[in-house]
């Protein structure tokens, strides 16, 4: 810890830092960094910007791009750069605290970070929605959802192999989280159960949501419209391969696949999401991305290079460590 | 720097009006004039021409021009900047305001894509049919453009809940100073590789210029309830700002305006009906689902009571709010009434530090003899120190400036930084080095030169030129 004012909201940490003693030092005043990337809180705080890795929580808190307000790191040459500071608003200077974030450790060792911190809400509770028998469609739900005033702090859907996993029996199931003063969390219940039959789950499903990514062998993230997962989540859930448990998030536009290992895939196959995502072919604009967060480490090369491989990107590479010796090959050569 | 001689001035001119017409370039002194300043009357720099594309294919062939010519240039979008960031020293002044079409609105995402040159107020009326808003709300909103927000990663009331531009710009497209186009973040979602939408905002016109935005757009809230708080003295307001923030609600907006600036505003055509005794007021927006606001309002109204605020007045209806709102928008309008110049600040500092900072600023503004009004965002600790004055006075401007200095200073040796919103440009380029450590400035030369390597995209302005290691050798070498 370096530096802590409970009164500002912001804390000042070495990068070794993990979330859970974050967690806990927070939590003493009543406050957390609302950050909850998939894995657990024994990662490090510098990990965790390094490969902007968010969570659930990321649909009320945004990403860890937006919980960052300045960092310290070093470069290739071994120089310390700071960037950004230790206020909540700040434009001095160009912003390498975004630069670095997702940067995987390839321009700079991140040693300090600062972040904005928010108090714990007065209540906070979780809901389950089985999807499918007698509700409304899945689509439809979260139509609902969308054009609703609700503010969740989570919402993520899950399919049959991750219901399970977590204990749902395996029912493809809407997870729901409210936060904040009783009133407001009373009110969106209120409004939410008038859209669906739910029932109220441990808080502690959210760390075992977190934990699935555990021992798989490959976990793959695809981004696109929100929208576009509206049309397609009922026939993504439907789909009932054991191996891949999946979580979407309907509000970020994200849908995770984590595989369980099976010794014998081809690498390229590994790479490959194994589901077909039919997505509506809405012309203007509409793509997919495809992130890859976790693949064995001789599978790696032979997909990333492309995610830096734009002269701009090059270039920052080059200029921050000439001679790639950060993460190197992590980016192709 | 590379400048176009007086001849080579007037073919380049031409060569820019076979791309955007005649009427769209200007080159006589006289016409330029209006372009020799932004929002800081201070600053004043004659630009050489002026040219307005009136769409993306003519900003892109403009960019290659002055790119085949070597020529150095300054994006601008509506001039209302604060730090002289659009100022153009004898180059090209690249004026956006023409590029000012909505392209494409998608309701359902709640994403827009728009021109540079679109109006931030204009974007908010456009989207408010749908039930949504554009949340970064500069208090210039009616004339700033959505590209000179971008470029200065604006923030602006209500930033203090929603998050400043950064937040909420998705994508962009760039043309980069060489005239190569190139698309930054992604548009329909989340991608992987180095964050080049993120290292672009907030780099002031230094990278090249942005084509066209896409931004996120937010639901409008159920319900917005707006409190003024007046205090009879500005120690009692500041230490009530640390003590909302440190309850843990987070207002949609938490605005502080001292005695100074209530009378200004209050003797203005836009008078908001202030108590004209106060030594400061607070303005606090709560907004949100109806019974979480009604919660918190409760909270609030007790916490400025029992930090001695005299009235604590909610708003009734809209008409009341937007009265209210108007008083703290147009304030900086309003200071025009006290002398023809106007320097204003734009320090962070920790929010637990508020109440000594103001007395500072308080003790400075004596010894020094001038008038400083604060008007600023406070819940994020966000200053905004301002001295009407006349700049035809030395004296007087002399004993400004080294208030200003002072001002600056004591926010700084409080771990603040020197801009929250307003940018570096040229204004607070000499305060650079105070905050970052060599080796820090010259990474961030570094990435500029990634984006720019002849340093023609809006030079001389946030680095200082000896910063940049690798700029310096190439400056000696001549
Ligand atoms: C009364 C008043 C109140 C204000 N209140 C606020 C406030 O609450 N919050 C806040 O953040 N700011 C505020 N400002 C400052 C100013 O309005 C903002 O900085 C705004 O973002 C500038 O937009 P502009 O279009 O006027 O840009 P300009 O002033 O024209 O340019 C600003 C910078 O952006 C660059 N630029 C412009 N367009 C582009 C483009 N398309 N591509 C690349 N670079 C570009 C320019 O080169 C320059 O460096 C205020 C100003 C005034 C006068």
């Amino acid at each position: 810890m370096v530096s802590y004012v409970p009164g500002d909201l912001t804390l000042t940490v070495r990068g070794g830092t993990t979330l859970a003693e974050i967690g806990r030092v927070t939590g003493e005043h009543d406050q957390w960094l609302p950050l909850d990337p998939f894995g657990s809180d024994e990662g490090t705080i510098g990990a965790t910007i390094a490969t902007a890795s968010a969570g659930p929580l990321a649909t009320g808190f945004g990403l860890p791009r937006d919980l960052l307000l300045g960092l310290e790191f070093v470069n290739g040459r071994g120089e310390i750069v700071r960037a950004g500071g230790k206020v909540v608003k700040n434009v001095a200077g160009f912003d390498l605290s975004r630069l670095l974030t997702g940067s995987w450790g390839t321009l700079g060792v991140i040693t300090e970070v600062t972040v904005r911190l928010y108090s714990r809400p007065k209540v906070d509770r979780t809901f389950a929605v089985p999807l499918g028998r007698g509700q409304k469609s899945t689509t439809e739900l979260l139509r609902a959802v969308a054009a609703s005033p609700l503010a969740p702090f989570a919402l993520e859907i899950l399919n049959g192999a991750a219901a399970l996993s977590l204990g749902f029996g395996d029912n493809p199931t809407l997870l729901v989280r409210f936060g904040g003063n009783a009133p407001v969390v009373d009110a969106q219940l209120k409004a939410f159960s008038q859209l669906a039959r739910t029932e109220e789950v441990e808080q502690s499903t959210w760390p075992a949501l977190r934990k699935m990514d555990g021992d798989a062998a490959s976990v793959i993230r695809i981004s696109t419209l929100p929208t576009r997962f509206l049309t397609v989540a009922s026939s993504i859930l439907a789909d009932t391969e054991p191996r891949i448990m999946i979580s979407i998030n309907p509000r970020r536009g994200i849908m995770r696949l984590v595989t369980q290992d099976d010794g014998d895939r081809e690498p390229a196959s590994i790479a490959d999401p194994g589901i077909s995502l039919d997505f509506p072919s809405d012309g203007e604009g509409a793509g997919t991305s495809v992130i890859f967060e976790k693949l064995p480490a001789e599978v790696w090369p032979v997909v990333s290079p492309s995610v830096a491989s734009d002269p701009l990107s090059r270039g920052i590479k080059k200029a921050y460590d000439p001679h790639n010796i950060l993460n190197p090959g992590i980016l192709g050569h | 720097m590379i400048l176009p001689s007086r001849s080579n001035a007037s073919t380049v001119a031409d060569r820019l009006a076979e791309i955007v017409g005649d009427r769209h370039v200007l080159s006589r002194p006289s016409e330029l004039l209006v372009y020799n300043s932004d929002g800081l009357p201070g600053y004043r720099r004659q630009p050489r021409l002026a040219v307005f594309p009136g769409a993306r294919d003519e900003a892109i062939a403009v960019v290659r021009l002055l790119a085949d010519e070597g020529l150095p240039f300054v994006p601008r979008g509506a001039g209302t900047g604060l730090s002289g960031g659009s100022l153009a020293d004898d180059i090209i002044v690249i004026g956006l305001h023409r590029l000012k079409d909505i392209i494409s609105l998608d309701i359902e995402n709640r994403r827009v894509t728009v021109e540079p040159g679109v109006v931030n107020l204009r974007l908010n009326k456009y989207v408010a049919p749908h039930g949504l808003l554009y949340a970064p709300d500069p208090s210039s909103e009616a004339a700033c453009t959505i590209g000179g927000n971008v470029a200065e990663n604006a923030g602006g009331p209500h930033c203090l809940k929603y998050g400043v531009t950064l937040n909420h710009v998705l994508a962009m497209t760039v043309v980069l100073p060489s005239g190569e186009v190139v698309e930054l973040g992604s548009k329909f979602g989340e991608h992987d590789g180095y964050d080049l939408r993120g290292a672009f905002i907030g780099s002031e016109g230094c990278f090249g210029l942005a084509l066209d935005i896409t931004v996120k757009l937010t639901q409008r809230p159920q319900t917005v309830r707006t409190l003024l708080a007046d205090f009879m003295s500005v120690d009692k307001a500041a230490r009530v700002t640390s003590a909302i923030i440190a309850s843990g609600i987070v207002p949609a907006a938490l605005e502080f305006m001292d005695g100074p600036t209530i009378r200004v505003v209050e003797a203005s055509i836009y008078a908001a009906g202030y108590p004209k005794d106060a030594e400061a007021v607070l303005l606090i927006e709560l907004d949100g689902l109806e019974a979480g606001v009604s919660a918190d309002l409760e909270v609030v109204r007790r916490v400025c009571i029992e930090g001695g605020a005299r009235n604590v007045k909610v708003a009734r209806d809209d008409v009341e709010r937007l009265k209210l709102w108007q008083g703290r928008k147009k304030a900086f309008g309003a200071m025009g009434r006290l002398a023809s110049h106007l320097i204003v600040q734009d320090a962070v500092i920790p929010r637990t530090r508020l109440s000594e900072i103001l007395a500072t600023i308080g003790a400075i503004s004596k010894k020094y003899g001038v008038l400083v009004c604060n008007v600023f965002h406070a819940g994020d600790g966000n200053l905004h120190p301002n001295i009407a004055y006349n700049a035809d006075d030395t004296d007087e401007s002399e004993r400004v400036h080294k208030a200003m200095t002072e001002i600056m200073n004591a926010c700084i040796a409080a771990g603040g930084s020197i801009t929250g919103e307003h940018g570096v440009g040229l204004d607070k380029m000499g305060y650079m080095e105070s905050i970052f450590s060599d080796n820090s400035l010259n990474a961030m030369c570094e990435l500029r030169g990634v984006f720019d390597p002849e340093h023609r995209a809006n030079p001389g302005k946030v680095m200082p030129i000896h910063s940049c290691k690798e700029w310096n050798a190439v400056a000696s070498a001549r």
